[in-house]
């Protein structure tokens, strides 16, 4: 009580510290300067009116004319772009810590209207050393060939297209500091390996994505981040055996997508004569409807020959993971603006319920480690100065099913924008 | 009586050429598309030869573009909330007319990509293109 005390205190000192919410003094800022990016518009206007008037004189017949955005901002950027995720996070039980979480560059290249080169660097927790949690890490780095509609290739590092957030992660297009726990622990968020494989849109609105990619390490598996760690992140991967990885999804109707994605792949080439192999199926959904918005996702891993790798990770190690024979996660969410007008006046509430459990089912002779049967609670707010910059704030609640050991709720602060 | 008769054969022949207009003479038709990470909503437009078309665009999140290939359009399409652009499109000639985004927006922006299908409507609606 005590804590949950403490965070009401800290979101009155927040909404104090970012007055924009409640109409202080920056939001009265953030309206002059988009008074002056608005005067900055219509100079551009002329520019974009000659841009029409050239359209309109082509020889295809075809006029483009952009209609009077007397409420835009001209957001201008350069060759990079990106976006940063920088966090307060204050765990129950543990001292709060400031984070600049990511860093994240993207670059772009066009070789030529088919040819693109598209690139993702990322740097975690600012500093990469042995004292630190810090990780530079290339996120993606693929050369896409765009052939047609329906068909096209990529190559490089590539995304699984696994999940909702995996390869929409930006944070203005999520709700909470923190990235959904199922897509965190289930689906290991981001999921990226060097790959090769085909996309396209067909007809009816339904898209794909299916590649062949690196697999994963299943020496790095655990009790409690089940296949987080085995990611092998392009860094002179096994390539004796690959994993296959798909998604079908529907985007034909405006506001709605649903998807279905697969990951399969043997991944015990870590240890001599286990035959060890991951089947991931995962379904996703997103819906919104004027201000209202509502996602939801289910994932269930099936681990093979799990018993063997237990014990040879015991030969090797001395300690047995511990490792489930399957591994389940589901949540939902809910979120609606609750200040539907235009940034800076642009703010929504959010709840979300997570359910994830890395010790689901267990081989014979294994026990559950109750303690990783978690769910949650989180509700929280994102203000959006911007439709590219996210305050958010929020608190979580989780639970697990141990006895023994209790799960630490948090409180969350963060800042995330995109350019 | 007759008089009556062929007056009124004339009025209804010069009704009927106005209730059915060749399409090749030209048909206006709206379609409002929306833009968010990493679509666009609907990906195909399908018109008959001759149709006029005006494609209002507007994004759920951040700013895109709207490019048609080969076809000189290259447009910013604004931020949530903050408006919307219009193109209009002569349907002049039958075929497959793609349109990217063309604004980096994200890790799948490559995935953004639709197309204007026009067909003789004297033939089929298409399918083929």
């Amino acid at each position: 009580m005590h804590f949950l005390t403490s965070k009401i205190v800290s979101v009155i000192l927040f909404i104090v510290v970012f007055p924009g919410v409640s109409g202080g003094q920056i939001f009265s800022d953030l309206r002059d300067r988009v008074r002056q990016a608005n005067r900055e518009q219509l100079l551009l206007a002329p520019a974009q009116r000659a841009r029409a008037r050239n359209v309109t004189g082509a020889p295809s017949r075809l006029r483009a004319a952009s209609d009077p955005i007397s409420n835009s901002s001209v957001s201008q950027t350069g060759p990079i772009s990106g976006y940063m995720d920088f966090h307060f996070n204050d765990r129950q039980e543990s001292d709060p810590v400031l984070d600049f979480h990511r860093f994240v560059l993207l670059l772009n290249h066009s070789f030529s209207e088919r040819v693109r080169f598209v690139a993702e660097l990322e740097l975690e927790h600012t500093v990469v050393s042995n004292e630190t949690d810090g990780e530079l890490e290339l996120e993606q780095a693929y050369v896409d060939f765009l052939i047609s509609r329906p068909f096209n290739l990529r190559a490089g590092m590539v995304l699984a297209p696994v999940g909702v957030i995996n390869e929409r992660h930006e944070p203005p297009v999520y709700h909470g500091v923190e990235r959904p726990s199922v897509e965190t622990v289930i689906v290991p968020t981001t999921w990226f390996g060097a790959g090769v494989g085909i996309h396209g849109e067909l007809r009816g609105g339904l898209r794909y994505r299916l590649y062949g990619m690196e697999t994963l390490d299943a020496a790095g598996f655990s009790a409690e981040q089940g296949l987080r760690d085995g990611r092998q992140k392009g860094a002179k991967s096994n390539a004796k055996h690959l994993a296959g990885t798909g998604r079908l999804e529907y985007v034909g109707t405006p506001g709605l997508v649903v998807g279905t994605s697969f990951w399969a792949g043997d991944t015990g080439f870590a240890f001599p004569r286990l035959d060890n192999s991951v089947t991931m199926i995962e379904f996703d959904g997103r819906y919104r409807w004027q201000e209202l918005d509502l996602r939801g996702l289910y994932a269930h891993a099936f681990l093979d020959s799990i018993a063997d790798l237990n014990e040879s990770v015991q030969r090797v190690f001395g300690i047995n993971p511990n490792v489930a024979e399957q591994i389940r996660g589901f949540y939902l969410e809910g979120s609606y603006f609750i200040v539907p007008k235009p940034a800076p006046r642009e703010l929504a509430a959010f709840v979300r319920y997570e359910n994830f459990d890395t010790q689901y089912r267990m081989s014979a002779g294994y026990l559950p480690i109750q303690a990783y049967d978690r769910d949650s609670w989180s509700v929280g707010i994102t203000y959006f100065p911007d439709p590219d910059v996210a305050v958010k704030v929020d608190y979580t609640v989780m639970r697990n099913q141990s006895d023994v050991v209790t799960a630490p709720n948090s409180f969350n602060v963060g800042l995330g924008w995109w350019f | 009586m007759r008089t009556t008769v062929i007056l009124g054969l004339v009025i209804f022949s010069l009704l009927g050429s106005i209730s059915r207009p060749d399409a090749r003479q030209g048909t206006a038709r709206e379609v409002e598309i929306v833009a968010e990470r990493f679509s666009f909503t609907p990906s195909e437009v399908r018109v008959p030869l001759g149709t006029s078309l005006r494609l209002r665009i507007r994004s759920d999140d951040t700013m895109h573009g709207f490019r048609i290939i080969g076809k000189g359009v290259n447009i910013l399409i604004p931020k949530r909330r903050q408006g919307e652009v219009v193109v209009h499109f002569e349907a002049t000639e039958a075929g497959r007319f793609e349109f990217w985004c063309s604004r980096l927006c994200g890790a799948g922006h490559n995935f953004m990509r639709g197309a204007i299908v026009v067909f003789d409507d004297t033939r089929n609606d298409g399918e083929g293109i």
